[in-house]
């Protein structure tokens, strides 16, 4: 008989899709800080991209006004509000001059992390190649794996700008390739993409028939005059892809969990046919809220972007006082910076840790070719970042 | 564009196993009969109509304007607070002991909970038993995660619980994972005592199966009737946990809140998994949550009352039209085979006609699996005076 020894301990074996993961580095990071704070260092989390200020007024107030209102108390449709998919279509018009149709070219997400999280399980078969670039943010690769996906990557160097080159990819992997993971304004490197190179992406992925997801999280946190693209811009984007927004950097909404997707109607209904099985969508209430966000003044929005805009530039011009080697971003709330002595980024990272009590992510863990640089979250107070400055230059490199 | 042929979209094969969404035929027809103007009286879903208490909006509204720290990235297993919170309800409700830091996790409604379990545990071709009928991400889990799903048919004979005794040994020794939902949905059976679960906890631990029971339900009981936990049997925490919505409880089915309790180990890689798909719940609405579980149940009792209410019009009204319905303990549906007359029907053809004659919408017994096929569930929801209505038209119907 095959039966176990009922005294012996019972043996609960995991899933392979979760032994195959990579380890998170945020959780590694996480330890280490607690760690110091337990000891008393006074840290400056530069490591991770939590908005530090709050949600607008306006938005929690819309909030506070539909929690009143019962009909929103009950279980939301997993597609959205049709108001909700409405106002965000609207937004999109509005922001990218594309047009979406509300009914089926949206799908309304608990935050955009999900969505990404979720969306390779209806069109990834065990074997089938995932192209994701690299350094990037996890999600692209552990949402591959747990579909059975075999992820590819595309190195991001500084020398292409940290745009993907698609003419180092093998035919045979070409081939196989069913899905492509795309994010411009770019975390970690901060990179934006123009419109030359999403017309490539265009025409790559329908050569090939590959799916083409951008991850536009970071599309309204720029400081330049030209503002960052939307991929669904590009003529013929539509036909192979979709394009993740979140809520959450733009109006500080990162706990609120909102974020919608748009574009390819087939590509939304796959998505929606595995959520559908998987939560019953968002809060209605935290909808509206969404809406009002995107519906009334952007003033706000503005106002965030000068905020960062002064950070970064303290910072940037700050560490090229001090001798390090930094591009100034046009996007997100990241600076990417090499590592000043040409050691490995972790060695950086934990000498910056144990030495100045400052946390930064190490390069390496959004992949090998973020290897030699440190990503910087602007999501500090200035004199934080004036303090940072302060303590890295004493720090011997 | 030069290249001429259509970009093709072709699904995976997890998506391609799923069945076929039996409510959406009805979906289809209720749109249908609002589009006409008729009249619709929806009882198919089971989406509480009743609002959320005021305390624990006022609650939410207050972390909301005066906490801006709560719009930040909530703490994935949920806050310190809300697991401590969650432990002492448990300790309170059922008398079981739980460690919040490590037997606890707060989730974005049970059902996510569910679906991210198979995922945590099921490889391709993995074998889990679910009950059939069963609230649809029971199986449809399993399949998203590539499992394979072995039915434990529920039949009125053993009181809708599943015979552990008919499972196949290699089945058996081969399955991973085991579902059970008492009060459950959608047959409104209920645990008597803990004899069945006593049973399921030696099945479980001879073969090295996890337990994860659904207990949604638990606080939607009826006269004397107190539905147990899982784990109130000696030995259960080894090998299950238990999983809780605030939806039906607190008429919370909006927010989005539930949770799991039990075996550590067993919650480890669900909480793994899920740092790599969303962020937890909003740390406002957690907070409300503790406000649900601390306060007066007061709330509770009164919904209790509204669901019993409408069951007592409902049982009676339709035995007395001569369609034999049993009173349910718990939940808030009631389980009815097909009226004689309509026993030729499947129960989505029956259900389709309901719709068109009467304007009344059930869910048809088949869309919670083949062994539901003889049956439509009834939910107790909507105002009381439309049960008076429902029962008039299905007067007419019956006839």
């Amino acid at each position: 008989m095959l039966q176990k020894e009922t005294k012996e301990k019972l043996n609960f074996s995991y899933a392979r899709r979760l032994e195959q993961l990579p380890g998170y580095l945020f959780v590694e990071i996480d330890r280490k800080k607690k760690e110091l704070i337990k000891q008393g260092v006074d840290i400056i989390n530069l490591g991770i991209g939590d908005p530090d200020q709050p949600t607008f007024p306006h938005i929690v107030e819309a909030m506070k006004k539909a929690l009143g209102n019962s009909q929103y108390h009950h279980y939301p449709m997993g597609t959205g509000l049709e108001q909700f998919r409405q106002v965000s279509a609207c937004w999109y018009k509005e922001r990218f001059g594309v047009e979406i149709n509300f009914a089926k070219e949206i799908y309304t997400l608990i935050g955009s992390k999900e969505g990404i999280g979720h969306f390779p399980l209806a069109f990834i078969n065990p074997g089938d190649v995932v192209l994701i670039p690299e350094p990037a943010y996890p999600v692209y690769t552990s949402s591959t794996i747990f579909a059975g996906g075999t992820p590819y990557y595309l190195p991001l160097l500084e020398k292409n700008n940290f745009l993907p080159d698609f003419s180092s990819i093998p035919q045979a992997i070409r081939e196989k390739a069913k899905l492509l993971f795309l994010n411009y304004p770019n975390n970690p490197t901060a990179a934006v993409a123009d419109k030359r190179f999403f017309e490539e992406v265009v025409r790559f992925a329908d050569k090939n028939e590959i799916i083409v997801v951008h991850d536009a999280a970071y599309s309204e946190i720029y400081f330049e005059e030209e503002k960052p693209l939307s991929f669904l811009e590009v003529e013929g984007a539509k036909e192979v892809g979709v394009e993740f927004h979140s809520l959450s950097k733009t109006y500080n909404m990162t706990g609120w969990r909102i974020g919608f997707v748009v574009g390819n109607e087939k590509l939304i209904k796959g998505l929606s046919r595995i959520k559908d099985n998987l939560d019953s969508g968002v809060f209605d209430c935290i909808q509206v809220a969404g809406m009002s966000a995107l519906e009334e003044s952007q003033e706000a929005v503005e106002k965030i972007r000068q905020l960062y805009k002064r950070r970064r530039d303290v910072l940037v011009e700050g560490l090229i006082d001090l001798g390090w080697q930094v591009k100034m971003p046009q996007a997100t709330f990241y600076v990417w910076t090499k590592v000043p002595d040409g050691s490995s980024s972790a060695q950086c990272a934990t000498k910056l840790l144990e030495e100045a009590g400052i946390i930064c992510t190490p390069g390496k863990g959004f992949g090998p070719s973020g290897e030699g640089y440190v990503r910087f979250a602007l999501t500090v107070e200035e004199d934080r970042l004036k303090q940072s400055l302060d303590r890295i230059s004493k720090v011997s490199f | 564009m030069a290249n001429e042929k259509n970009f093709s979209v072709c699904y995976s094969d997890k998506l391609k196993r799923l069945p076929p969404y039996l409510f959406g035929a009805i979906d289809i027809l209720k749109k249908a009969a609002y589009d006409k103007k008729l009249d619709v009286i929806d009882l198919g879903m089971g989406n509480p109509d009743l609002s959320t208490p005021k305390h624990i909006i006022e609650r939410l509204c207050d972390t909301l304007g005066n906490h801006p720290r709560s719009h930040r990235y909530p703490q994935a297993k949920g806050m310190p607070k809300f697991r401590k919170t969650v432990a002492q309800w448990c300790k309170n409700r059922f008398d079981i002991e739980l460690d919040p830091e490590n037997e606890v996790l707060a989730l974005i409604g049970s059902k996510e909970g569910i679906a991210h379990l198979c995922m945590a545990y099921l490889d391709s071709g993995d074998i889990a038993l679910a009950p059939n009928p069963a609230y649809p991400v029971h199986f449809n889990g399993i399949l998203l995660a590539g499992g394979t799903v072995y039915d434990l048919p529920l039949l009125p004979e053993n009181n809708y619980l599943p015979d552990l005794g008919k499972i196949p040994e290699e089945i058996a020794i081969k399955a991973k994972l085991m579902f059970l939902n008492y009060p459950n949905n959608p047959t409104t059976a209920v645990v008597d005592n803990l004899d069945f679960f006593k049973e399921v906890v030696s099945f479980a631990k001879k073969y090295n199966i996890i337990v994860c029971h659904d207990n949604a339900y638990s606080e939607l009981c009826f006269d004397d009737y107190n539905a147990p936990s899982f784990l109130q049997v000696p030995g259960a925490k080894e090998i299950g946990i238990e999983f809780f919505s605030f939806s039906k409880t607190y008429n919370m089915a909006g927010w989005r809140l539930g949770f799991v309790v039990g075996n550590a180990e067993i919650l480890r890689p669900l909480e793994k998994l899920k740092s790599y798909l969303d962020y937890g719940v909003f740390t406002a609405i957690q907070l409300a949550g503790v406000c649900a579980l601390k306060d007066s149940q007061e709330c509770v009792k009164e919904t209790v009352k509204i669901y019993q209410k409408r069951r007592d019009i409902m049982v009676k009204g339709l035995n007395k039209l001569g369609w034999q319905v049993k009173n349910p303990k718990a939940t808030m549906y009631l389980w009815v085979a097909l009226p004689e007359k309509y026993k030729h029907l499947s129960s989505l053809q029956f259900a389709e006609l309901l719709i068109e004659k009467t304007g009344i919408a059930v869910a048809p017994g088949a869309g919670f699996g083949t062994y539901g096929d003889a049956y439509v569930r009834i939910a107790l929801i909507t105002h009381n005076n439309r049960f008076h209505d429902a029962l008039l038209r299905l007067k007419k119907f019956l006839k």
